[in-house]
Formats: structure tokens, C-alpha cells, sequence
């Protein structure tokens, strides 16, 4: 009997090896050819995947082919899927276009930067404290990154947040150039950093830093009083935010080159700053300014704020998978002060107990703003509790009793309760850690009355051509079309005068990165991007057609 | 009814807040505006000093390791006195995970010098790999040998109830023979796997139950509300509160533990061929918990 059931365990841990191990050899196979010198990789606690999915976006625009890849806490799943959507795209190893951009977590990139030879820009976008268990803001993730930081040539530009004193300072001797982004909004931001985040030290001395502006967590114009070390100036910034309600923002952006103003279709701040890393990694590669339009028509991604339809309501998911990104989310989502229908969730994996951040997560101050939340997920009644101290339920002469919350472990049951109640017209936002967020949007995409949104999404999503049906024309050979250079390669695809990459940062040039030839100047935009019988969900789209001409 | 007023302190809140540590605090005010009295926090950092006198109520959160050798100093020296005193003449304390270390008589880090406590408990605390010989495993981020943190549910029976947290500590607590445990623990690590969990005297209790433990126990939360109220008031009468939501949430913690249990059991064979023990020790240290998981399938 119990034999039985150990050579059961043995047999799926044998499978799960035997899978890792396929992985391991699909990478081995390609992940030279994959991530061929001048991929980007995109790191930092949270944003990097929106950050990826706006800078892919902004790059396809612009002619370019981005095979992207998310990678989470093991690196080599999401590579080697990468990898395997791009053999289904059909095209070639050496497709001169091609550019990796690597989604990688903080704890993973060491690992992954062996792997990768001579990355174009290494962008962090920020480091936001979290667990001491897990990853411990003050000490282990900085030295993690600085580490990985030494591991790269030093052509390798670095992308950084100029408005995170911690990712600001990384490694200050490294010879490699920087290039910094950073926001100069002057209206918004608020004069101290939040009450929940947790305070600033000064990476130099340690002494804890002062804020002229923050705009949210520890985001912000700093300094410290003692070692005067300040905020760098900023090589890419926004001069201007409009936060337009809970859908989307206008963001005047400045380069040293060139200015332009983008609607990006993404609410809340941390968006913006996403938006602002996604520019700078355009500038640095030297996309043309109207390549930047694509983000007026990007989506951040799956669970990204994403939008579906469900029973004729309009749903949103947001994830969220820490205390600053939940306090973020709400914020955007909330900012108004309209009260909303919300489906709120909490889940962990049965090795992580620990969910105490929901106690840093700002509650308190968007409390009423949301009637009768349901809460769902392994974790929903821990969730609830927080909730009913933070005076979401209602006050406390009915002796802290729940008044008017719902709580539904089950995510499945929990969504349709939740269509249920919301009035019709209505929005539903669904915020919730990855998880059950996962498994909600899987339902979701499942129903029947959202074909459009499973074909739109399949064909945003990756690099990929996921969508089913055609897998004809995906054995099929592709056909190339557009210049073959192979002989010559300029370093870099570069418009000159035409862009935003017209000044570089200051430091050595990246030499070496010999990506793409298809760019040239006398290129015109409208041929970059040829229409090909095998991609029929990116032709469809119309704001990439509108952004490229 | 006159209105009954009480005051708390929150040492630190800045920085020994790393689990959600103001969740405690949150718990004693709402609990006590629920029933019509009043709190005042007063919020205490490097430099303010305790006056004993108009405290009912002392919190102080867990950190990492850090953030207690920051705050170590001017605990013992500008405020360990004036809180040794306070708990003399009654009021409450509540000092969780390395807020508990430092209240204990030393606190010995994995490196560097050992940090001296304020000697309100009788106990000491010994961390990191000088603690637990032979419990070191690779840590898959840093490639370093790290030593086990017991990262898991917490229950201990405490006072006829039960008390369910959550337990992240590289550090052993060793109780001096004057101390009183707070309970015994049925799953999870405790002080040092022994069996017995954080240490009582008085109105004071210090803990290894993080993730803010008061919301989640609310038996707990109202026992520092009563000692606090008695010290002031002389009397403690609670009017019962619904505490539906606590009561769901320790449920699916149990429920948690029981699955835990039954699957840490049902591996036990495979688990202990995948992972010999490292070199050194030659004993295989005492897997925490297991008496209770022995006790589950009695």
C-alpha cells in the first residue's frame, strides 16, 4: 500500500526531472542561437513583464522581431517556450531581425546571464522590499543584481530607475554605461513616501533618506542628508502625467534628444514608470520616435489590466502579487474615489504560508470605496480579516461584525457570484495574487461569448502565433521577405536624426552587438514591417498598421 | 458608560515592520473602538523614551536581522530600563519574533558580535548555523549554504484555546528556568523544538507568531486589551465581539496544518532518502514537529 503510493511520488518526481531536463536540453540546443548578442534582459521586482510586453510592442512597430521571453524564478521554462513558440512561427535561426528580450527574476539572473552573450541593456525597473525569508530588500536582491551586474561585459548598458535609490546605486564603479529614467512630473507625488512602505536607507552611508517627491513607495526624488548622494539626473523622464481616471494615462515624455507625448492605455503610476522603462529601452536600441505610438495601443500584458467580457459585463483583471503592487493597483484602480464592484483574491502555494504583506497593503485609505467586496482564493479569509480591520466592512457598532463580505475560496465560483451580483453595465475588477488570478482568467477565456478577446490576446501574447488553426501554414516554410543583408551588419539598427536615437549615454559605446541589419535609414517604415500570410492575428491589429505609417 | 481610554506604545514601527507588524496594532485599535474605547498610539523610534507611567500597552514587531542589530542598542540602553519597569507595574507587552529575541537576555547572530537584550524575559536566542549543525541545504538563489529557517504554520495550545501564526525563524530561544512558556506547541517549531512556544510574564508575551498574530487570534489580542485596561482601570469587562472571519481564517490555518502533517507523513521515506543529512553533526537534528505528527496519527 504505501509502496504503491511511493512509487507513485518517485514516478512523478522522475517525470518532473525528465521534464526539467527536456528544457534544459532545448535551451542547451538554442539558447545561443535564441538570445544572440544584443537582447535586452528586463529585471527587478515588479513591472518587468509589463515593461517587456510594452517595449515588444514598441519594437514589432518598428519592424523588429522580439521573441520574448518570460522567464519566472527558474529561468529555463520560460526560455525554452520562447524558443518553441519561435520554431512554430517558423522563423529562421538566424533571423537577422530577431531580438531576445528576457523577462527574468532577480534571483535567476545570475544564472541567466552566463547564458546569455553580450545582452544589448540590462534594465531594472525597481527593488521594492519584500519578505526578509524571501528576498530580503535591504541586503541579498541588491547584491544579487550587483553581482550579475559584474558578470557582464562591459558593453552592456544599464538601464536603471533613477527614482529607486536602490537600483539607482548598483554597482557605481562598473564601467559600463547608464542610462537612467526617472519621472519629473512636479504636480504629482506626494511630499512623503507611503506610511506602509518601508523606509528608505541611503545604499552609500545607510542613513535614512529624505524625499523632495515621492511618487509611490520609494520611488521618488531622493537624497540623503548625511553623504549627499542625490537622485541622478535622469537621461529619459516624464515632465507631465494626466492620470485619466482608472484606464489609461498621458505621459509627456523627454529625452535628451526628443520629446513626445503618449496615451498609454494602462492606469496607475507604476504603469507609467513601466511605460517611461519601456522608452528608455527604445531609445537606447534607437527605435524611431513613431515606433513609440505602439504603446498608445499596447495592453500591459495577460492579467495586466487586461480586459474581457463576461455575461455582458465588462471584467478586468489586475494581478498582484505584493503589498507595493496591491497598494498600486488599488490606488489605479480606486484613484477617483468611485466605488466599484470588486472580486478581491489571496492564494499562495502550500510552501509559502506567509501571506502578512496583505498588512502593508494601503487598505485603510480607499476604505467604502468598494460595496460588498467578494474575496476568493486558498487564502481568503486571511484576506477577509484584513479587510475588516482596515474598515472595509463596514464600521464597528455592529461589534466587527462582516457585514457585507463574501468569501469564496473557490475563484471559479467565486467569479460567477460575482457576475451575479454586479449590476448590469457595470465593470467588474478582479485584483488578485497570480495564482487564482490565473485560474479566473483560464475560466474566463474559456466562455463562449468571448471569441475576440482569446484571438486578440493569442495574437498580442509573446511572440507567438498560439491561436489555433493554423497549423498549416505554420509547417510551411516562411517565406523571407524583406532585405537580406548578411555580409555588412551596421552595429545597431539605428535611424539616424530620424528618432529618439540620436544621443546615446554617455560612457563607451557598446560595440560589439551585431543584431539586426534590417533597419537602415533608407528603409521606409512602411516596408520594415511586410504583411505575411503566417501572422494573421498582427495584421489584424489596427494600431500597429496606424503606428507604422 | 464613561469612556475608558488606554495608550499604546509601537517601538519601532519604521523599522520592525517587516511581517505586516502594524496588522498587531490595527487588531488592539479596532478591537478596542469596537467596544467604545479609546486607544492612543504613540509611535516610538531610535531616541523617544518609554515613561513608564502613562504606558498600558507595549508592541514591538519582528524585523529581519538587519534591522534588530539597528535598533538593538537604543533598546537596551535609552529604553530596556523604563520597559522592564512598565511590565513591573503591570502593563501589557506584546513582542514578536526579533522584538521578542532582543526582550529576552541576549540575541547571538550568525555573524558578528551578539546583541544584548533588555532582560525582560529570561531567555536567549541563538541563530543561524552555529543553531542548527547539519541543517544547512544550498540555497538555490545564492548558491550558499543556508540554514533552515522553520518557514510554516504555527499552532500552540495556549490557555485552554488554541493560537495559530506563522513561524520565520533562523533563531533558537532557550528559556532560562524562571520563564514561562506561553503554550505548547501541537505543529510547527516554537521557541527551539522543544515543544514549548514564546514565553509569558505577566501581561507580557513574547512570541515567534508573525504575520500579525493578534488579528488572528483574537482571544489573544483581547487578553493585552484586558491586562491593559486593568492596569488602568483596575477591572477588564470585554463585551464579546463576532469574530466570524478570525475564527474562518484559523480554521483553513488548521486545516492547513492537518494537510501539512499528513503530507510531511506520507513522504516521510521518500524525503529522508533525497535529503542525508550534511556532514558534521552526524546526527540528523531533530525534525521540528515531529511528535506532533506523530501524535496526528495516533
Amino acid at each position: 500500500m504505501s509502496s504503491g503510493r511511493a512509487a507513485t511520488l518517485s514516478w512523478a518526481a522522475s517525470a518532473r526531472a525528465a521534464i526539467a531536463r527536456s528544457s534544459r536540453q532545448a535551451t542547451r540546443g538554442y539558447g545561443r542561437a535564441a538570445f544572440r548578442p544584443g537582447s535586452v534582459l528586463v529585471t527587478g521586482s515588479s513591472g518587468k513583464g509589463t515593461t517587456c510586453h510594452l517595449v515588444a510592442q514598441v519594437l514589432r512597430a518598428a519592424g523588429l522581431h522580439p521573441v520574448v521571453a518570460a522567464t519566472g524564478a527558474s529561468p529555463w521554462s520560460g526560455v525554452a517556450d520562447a524558443l518553441l513558440t519561435r520554431k512554430r512561427t517558423g522563423r529562421r535561426r538566424n533571423d537577422p531581425r530577431a531580438i531576445g528580450l528576457v523577462e527574468v527574476d532577480a534571483a535567476a539572473l545570475p544564472g541567466l546571464v552566463r547564458r546569455v552573450r553580450h545582452p544589448a541593456a540590462l534594465v531594472c525597473t525597481n527593488i521594492l522590499g519584500g519578505q526578509p525569508d524571501d528576498n530580503p530588500a535591504d541586503t541579498a536582491l541588491p547584491a544579487l543584481l550587483e553581482r550579475a551586474m559584474r558578470s557582464l561585459p562591459a558593453t552592456t548598458t544599464l538601464i536603471l530607475n533613477a527614482d529607486d535609490p536602490r537600483v539607482a546605486e548598483l554597482a557605481p564603479d562598473l564601467p559600463n554605461p547608464r542610462l537612467y529614467f526617472g519621472m519629473s512630473d512636479p504636480v504629482h507625488g506626494r511630499v512623503r513616501p507611503d506610511p506602509t512602505a518601508e523606509v528608505a536607507r541611503c545604499p552609500r552611508c545607510g542613513s535614512q533618506l529624505s524625499y523632495a517627491r515621492a511618487y509611490y513607495a520609494h520611488l521618488g526624488h531622493w537624497a540623503c542628508g548625511r553623504c549627499c548622494l542625490s537622485r541622478p539626473e535622469p537621461d529619459v523622464t516624464v515632465t507631465k502625467i494626466g492620470l485619466v481616471g482608472s484606464s489609461s494615462s498621458r505621459l509627456q515624455v523627454k529625452t535628451t534628444s526628443a520629446k513626445a507625448v503618449l496615451e498609454v492605455p494602462l492606469p496607475g503610476m507604476y504603469n507609467a514608470y513601466n511605460a517611461l522603462a519601456a522608452v528608455a529601452v527604445a531609445k537606447h536600441l534607437g527605435m524611431p520616435a513613431w515606433s513609440l505610438r505602439a504603446i498608445d495601443n499596447a495592453s500591459g500584458g495577460p492579467m495586466r489590466m487586461e480586459r474581457t467580457h463576461a455575461a455582458g459585463h465588462e471584467v478586468l483583471l489586475a494581478v498582484a502579487t505584493n503589498a507595493t503592487g496591491y497598494s498600486e493597483v488599488l490606488r489605479a484602480i480606486l484613484g477617483d474615489g468611485e466605488p466599484r464592484r470588486m472580486l478581491l483574491g489571496l492564494s499562495t502555494r502550500r510552501r509559502q504560508p506567509d501571506v502578512s504583506w496583505i498588512w502593508d497593503v494601503d487598505f485603510e485609505a480607499l476604505a467604502g470605496l468598494v460595496p460588498a467586496p467578494i474575496v476568493c482564493g486558498n487564502r481568503a479569509a486571511d484576506l477577509g480579516v484584513r479587510l475588516k480591520y482596515a474598515g472595509w466592512l463596514g464600521d464597528g457598532r455592529h461589534q466587527g461584525q462582516s457585514a457585507g463580505a463574501t468569501i469564496e475560496p473557490d475563484p471559479i465560483r467565486a467569479v460567477r457570484a460575482a457576475i451575479a451580483d454586479t449590476p448590469p453595465g457595470q465593470p467588474l475588477w478582479i485584483v488578485s495574487t497570480a495564482t487564482a488570478l490565473a485560474e479566473i482568467r483560464r475560466w474566463l477565456l474559456q466562455l463562449d461569448d468571448v471569441p475576440d478577446q482569446a484571438a486578440g490576446l493569442a495574437g498580442q501574447n509573446r511572440d507567438s502565433g498560439r491561436a489555433g488553426g493554423r497549423v498549416a501554414t505554420r509547417l510551411t516554410r516562411p517565406r523571407f521577405a524583406g532585405p537580406r543583408i548578411a555580409a555588412s551588419r551596421p552595429t545597431r539598427p539605428r535611424l539616424a536624426g530620424a528618432g529618439l536615437g540620436g544621443a546615446q549615454p554617455s560612457g563607451p559605446q557598446p560595440s560589439a552587438p551585431p543584431r539586426s541589419a534590417a533597419l537602415s535609414p533608407a528603409l521606409p517604415p512602411s516596408r520594415a514591417r511586410p504583411d505575411r500570410g503566417d501572422r494573421p492575428g498582427r495584421s489584424a491589429r489596427p494600431g500597429q498598421a496606424g503606428a507604422a505609417r | 458608560m464613561t469612556t475608558r481610554q488606554i495608550t499604546v506604545a509601537h517601538l519601532y514601527p519604521d523599522v520592525m515592520s517587516s511581517y505586516g507588524d502594524r496588522g498587531n496594532v490595527a487588531a488592539i485599535v479596532r478591537r478596542c473602538r469596537w467596544r467604545d474605547v479609546g486607544v492612543t498610539v504613540t509611535e516610538l523610534r531610535p531616541g523617544d523614551k518609554v515613561v513608564p507611567a502613562d504606558l498600558d500597552l507595549i508592541v514591538i514587531g519582528g524585523g529581519g536581522e538587519p534591522q534588530q542589530r539597528q535598533i538593538a542598542a537604543d533598546l537596551y540602553k535609552v529604553k530596556g530600563g523604563a520597559i522592564r519597569d512598565a511590565v513591573a507595574a503591570g502593563t501589557a507587552a506584546l513582542a514578536v519574533g526579533e522584538g521578542y529575541e532582543l526582550f529576552g537576555r541576549f540575541c547571538q547572530p550568525d555573524k558578528g558580535a551578539e546583541l544584548r537584550g533588555i532582560e525582560l524575559f529570561d531567555s536567549w536566542t541563538i541563530r543561524g548555523r552555529v543553531a542548527d549543525v547539519g541543517a544547512a541545504h544550498q540555497d538555490r538563489a545564492t548558491a550558499r549554504p543556508r540554514t533552515d529557517p522553520a518557514v510554516r504554520d504555527l499552532v500552540v495550545r495556549w490557555d485552554g484555546g488554541l493560537l495559530v501564526g506563522f513561524e520565520n525563524s533562523s533563531g533558537r530561544t532557550y528559556l532560562g528556568p524562571d520563564a514561562v512558556p506561553l503554550g505548547r506547541v501541537i505543529s510547527g517549531r516554537g521557541n527551539n523544538g522543544d515543544g514549548s512556544e514564546g514565553v509569558c510574564l505577566g501581561g507580557a508575551i513574547g512570541t515567534n507568531m508573525r504575520g500579525p498574530c493578534l488579528p488572528a487570534n483574537p482571544a489573544l489580542a483581547d487578553f493585552l486589551i484586558s491586562v491593559a485596561l486593568c492596569r488602568r482601570y483596575g477591572t477588564a469587562d470585554l463585551s464579546p465581539l463576532a469574530d466570524d472571519l478570525e475564527l474562518a481564517a484559523r480554521a483553513t490555518a488548521m486545516q492547513r496544518t492537518v494537510l501539512t502533517a499528513r503530507r510531511r507523513a506520507l513522504t516521510w521515506p521518500l524525503r529522508k532518502q533525497a535529503s542525508p543529512p550534511a556532514s558534521g553533526a552526524g546526527a540528523v537534528p531533530p525534525r521540528l514537529g515531529n511528535h506532533a505528527r506523530a501524535g496526528m496519527h495516533r
